[in-house]
């Protein structure tokens, strides 16, 4: 009788201890939800039309091989490829003149400074130091990020001015917007192909997502190449 | 508090973290927050899916199956019966390899620690341990 009795308190706070996970799980799913809905800091006006689309080119126009980059200058993954490899796709399959890159921003709604950074950049372009600030930021994502600032101006007109931009042009661009337009038509251009990650690349007719390591991305590029040239004596004779 | 019903309590957190990082990665959830540790790059690594299913739904289904295998251990039917014992020690065996996995994967491929992984690779241990005992219990009782 005694031994029943205890187990019906045990049974009796077994299910009390899973309705108090259970409430706590749901009600931490709930918040974790809400508090991820607070972001972007810098108010981009709505009513600038989206532009034309406009990528940054990064090696020679008529390479034999042109790669599309949508990326997030915010996303870490994006950082990770930017700084690590990168500067072996430069060396190994830009300056050899096998490739060129085209970036396109991709600014992500869960990136707080993202739509700072694309702008900064664009301005940073437009006094042609586009690869200096697009690298600059991708390896110090830790000093401007939504996590560590919700001002991160001040550090890219720090960057700026190590790169001896006019800076009185670049602050001008910067808060008066006018690159957005371009932003948009970019990120526009990112969901008409139905991008659904950052980075990912376009190489020939197919897509990469995520952070590809340099071996898988440099043979996408070699297949490619192949491609091409195999298709290229055939144009030829015609 | 018996071994089964502890199983069943730390197998329904779980239920609840593996939710978390399944809605996030199905894009319910639009930012990841994490304060130490490199969540986003991690679920969003080639490593993060598995047959076309993001590796956190597999870990939602790890963790219901022994959830709900740990609770039916429990109930008068099933409570003398060792067979919810064997399933959750093979259940609980085979999550702590693929945790390891995972956690091998974080720090040699991906380069990134998730603080939530991290979590649930300790959930994953301290459920095996218990399911071991609780095994070691019913293979003495009978």
């Amino acid at each position: 009788m005694a031994k029943k009795s205890v187990k019906k308190t045990q049974n009796k706070s077994f299910i009390g201890i899973l309705v108090a996970i259970g409430l706590v799980g749901v009600a931490a799913i709930g918040y974790l939800t809400t508090r991820s809905n607070d972001v972007q800091v810098m108010r981009i006006d709505t009513s600038v039309p989206i532009g034309k689309a406009e990528s940054y080119l990064i090696g020679r126009e008529d390479a034999p091989v042109q790669v599309v980059e949508f990326a997030d200058f915010e996303c870490p993954a994006c950082g990770s490829w930017a700084s690590l490899t990168e500067p072996d796709v430069r060396s190994r399959l830009i300056q050899t003149g096998t490739m060129s890159l085209r970036f396109y921003d991709f600014p992500l709604p869960m990136h707080k400074n993202t739509w700072a950074a694309s702008n900064a950049v664009a301005c940073a372009a437009e006094q042609g130091k586009f690869v200096e600030m697009h690298d600059q930021l991708f390896q110090a994502q830790n000093e401007w990020n939504g996590e560590a600032t919700s001002k991160p101006k001040g550090k890219f007109m720090e960057y700026a001015k190590s790169f001896a931009l006019d800076m009185a042009k670049f602050e001008d661009c910067f808060d008066s917007q006018r690159m957005i337009p371009r932003i948009k038509g970019n990120r526009a251009e990112a969901e008409r192909r139905m991008i659904a990650q950052t980075p990912t690349f376009i190489i020939g007719d197919k897509q990469y997502p995520g952070d590809v390591p340099f071996d898988q991305f440099k043979k996408a590029v070699e297949d490619e190449l192949a491609k091409k040239t195999a298709a290229a004596p055939k144009d030829a004779k015609k | 508090m018996s071994k089964r019903q502890a199983l069943s309590a730390l197998a329904l957190a779980g239920v609840f973290l593996a939710l978390y990082l399944t809605l996030f990665k199905l894009g319910y959830v639009g930012h990841l927050v994490c304060g130490t540790g490199d969540c986003e790059k991690v679920q969003t690594s080639r490593w993060s899916t598995l047959f076309g299913y993001p590796i956190a739904a597999w870990g939602l289904g790890y963790y219901l199956s022994v959830f709900l295998v740990a609770t039916a251990g429990t109930t008068e039917r099933w409570e003398a019966e060792r067979w919810p014992s064997l399933v959750l020690a093979a259940l609980t065996t085979w999550g702590v390899l693929f945790s390891g996995f995972l956690t091998y994967l974080e720090i040699a491929e991906i380069h990134a620690i998730c603080r939530y992984c991290v979590v649930s690779a300790v959930l994953t241990v301290v459920l095996w341990i218990v399911s071991m005992l609780e095994w070691r219990e019913s293979r003495a009782e009978s």
